[in-house]
């Protein structure tokens, strides 16, 4: 098991946790239902460094300037024996759930040419987060274009 | 003597009071059809403690809420009827009047119950088309008014009425970037509850058939997986969760599986949960992308997005012979499906000259209708009775994400503003309340 993996179980443990004690249960007067408030937290790692690669739309084909990037990252990841965690992200257009699957199609992208440019596969974790993380807020082509990229986090 | 000053009390309440303010605004968007004409008496009120609400008004903010019915202001009436025999028919024929509810709100010999006796009248052919007594707690008057109003829809238009329905959707508050909250309202915008709050991700709520849990996608353990929760305790349980994507479930109409999108095999593929034995199926195994599935109402198929031909589409899964037929052909992007109660039309997000709509597409005509003309509209949900679809977009005045609905003839638009200015991810319940 990795660092990255053991403190991703015990974020888990920690938020299932939180999440039981914090259940609280709020009862109204006219409901069959009488639904409960559940509560959870999760804290990212604070990751040394991060880097980003940006998508044309509806694409997760990295473009030039992109895998001048991650071959240098690669580099860097096995000389200093990092771990790297790939986060796909896309811009609001189209459906939610088609955008979580696209996201990944990025990240994967992205860990396929780090692992071609010599990072091992078991050093590299993947997310896509579709479009539900936008880098910028608004809804226009400037904002979309920062919004289609993939994050990628060293540590 | 006692009952009769109560009954002056009450019509006097009634006809100086004014409507409760809903957070359900409609804006009624062309359409020649006219309204179906409804008039109903104040009730008869033989309790004698003041009532907390009014059925009439309850009834009447229902039956107007998609602008299908015109119910008639009690002020306007020539006479208050609450028996059969107290009925001049001449004065609702010359108030234009179609429908006439009358009724009473009695004593139940049960301590804190009311019973509540009532009639629907066709007033042309001077008939009695539905006669009821329902039973109910005092406390519940508002529920047993969205019951009427579900129980007159259905007697009129023939299909179920929708009032004691609600929605479950996601809210992301405007002034907090790493605040998602998915909550459950009634479909006026009263008992808007919150069920699970995290400072990750929330996406996907879909309700059980039986209305009593939501299966959800949650981002808490930093990547996505799918949850039910209990509504009657708040309890929730994890599905098992697979590496990469855990996302999209859609429940069965047996309620004994999921089906849902995993990454595991390296690219998202559609999977079928057993609830019992909490085992993994999968459906489709394509190199490209397969999400969003649906399940068909009589449960044999499923229908779902691919990108197998290049771009979005969507395709139908028949579950025992396993065969995949594309549905859509026009445009370059259409996703995110549903199926109609009928089983014969489907609604999805069609895009059309680069703006997101949402489309009614007949699976056997295969014709195509744009129901909406908001902007980036995305993730359509059914009402139980097939009428109405609410779906979210953005207000493009103010960048928010807003909640819109359509009626399916696509005539009565209307949208649900978002105290937060950050509401998504509507989900429409079944029938909660059966009459």
């Amino acid at each position: 098991m990795t660092l990255f993996q053991e403190f991703l179980a015990l974020v888990a443990i920690i938020c299932s946790l939180s999440a039981c004690t914090n259940t609280t249960i709020e009862r109204t007067s006219d409901a069959t239902a009488v639904p409960a408030i559940a509560t959870s937290t999760y804290s990212e790692s604070s990751l040394a460094s991060s880097s980003t690669v940006y998508f044309s739309y509806d694409n997760y084909n990295i473009n030039s300037t992109g895998s001048e990037k991650i071959k240098s990252l690669a580099s860097i990841v096995k000389e200093n024996g990092l771990n790297v965690r790939v986060e796909g992200h896309c811009d609001e257009r189209g459906t939610r759930e088609y955008n979580l699957a696209l996201g990944e199609k990025r990240a994967n992208a992205i860990a396929e040419l780090l692992i071609i440019n010599g990072v091992s596969s078991s050093n590299i974790t993947t997310v896509s987060y579709g479009e539900e993380k936008p880098e910028s807020r608004g809804s226009n082509e400037k904002s979309w274009s920062k919004n289609r990229r993939a994050l990628i986090k060293t540590s | 003597m006692m009952q009769s000053f109560y009954k002056i009390i009450y019509l006097l309440l009634i006809l100086s009071s004014t409507y409760l303010s809903s957070q359900l605004r409609i804006e009624i968007t062309g359409g020649s059809d006219e309204p179906i004409r409804v008039a109903m008496v104040p009730f008869e009120w033989k309790l004698n403690s003041a009532p907390s609400h009014y059925l009439h008004e309850i009834v009447k903010k229902d039956l107007e809420s998609f602008a299908e019915f015109a119910v008639l202001n009690p002020e306007d009436m020539l006479s208050y009827p609450s028996l059969e025999e107290e009925i001049s028919y001449r004065d609702w024929r010359l108030l234009k009047v179609d429908y006439l509810i009358i009724g009473s709100v009695l004593k139940s010999e049960i301590e804190g119950e009311v019973n509540i006796a009532y009639s629907i009248l066709d007033v042309s052919r001077r008939k009695n088309i539905h006669k009821a007594l329902i039973k109910g707690s005092v406390k519940s008057l508002k529920r047993m008014g969205h019951n009427i109003s579900d129980r007159i829809y259905h007697k009129i238009n023939g299909i179920p009425g929708i009032f004691s329905t609600r929605i479950a959707y996601v809210d992301k508050p405007l002034s907090d970037a790493d605040s998602y909250d998915l909550r459950i309202t009634d479909i006026d915008g009263d008992g808007d509850l919150s069920l699970f709050k995290s400072n990750q991700p929330i996406l996907s709520p879909d309700w059980s058939p039986n209305g009593k849990e939501i299966a959800y996608v949650s981002f808490e353990e930093g990547t996505s997986r799918i949850y039910i929760q209990e509504l009657a305790t708040g309890n929730r349980r994890a599905l098992k969760r697979e590496r990469g994507i855990n996302s999209s479930p859609s429940w069965s109409p047996n309620g004994n599986y999921l089906s849902a999108v995993l990454s595991k095999g390296d690219n998202p593929d559609i999977y079928l949960y057993n609830l019992r034995s909490n085992a993994w199926t999968p459906l489709t195994g394509h190199y490209g992308i397969d999400t969003e599935p649906d399940w068909s109402p009589d449960g044999k198929s499923l229908i779902f997005t691919s990108n197998r031909s290049g771009s979005p589409q969507i395709y139908e899964i028949n579950i025992s012979s396993m065969r995949i037929k594309r549905k859509t052909f026009e445009g370059t992007y259409n996703a995110r499906a549903r199926y109609l109660p009928d089983g014969k039309n489907i609604i999805y997000v069609h895009r059309r000259k680069g703006v997101f709509h949402i489309a009614l597409h007949n699976l056997r005509t295969g014709k195509i209708s744009i129901l909406t003309d908001t902007f980036l509209d995305e993730s359509p949900s059914v009402a139980p009775n097939g009428n109405v679809i609410i779906y979210a977009t953005k207000d493009r005045e103010t960048d928010t994400d807003i909640l819109a609905g359509v009626t399916i003839n696509g005539k009565t638009r209307f949208i649900l503003p978002s105290v937060s200015g950050g509401a998504r991810e509507p989900a429409w319940s079944p029938i909660l309340d059966k009459y």
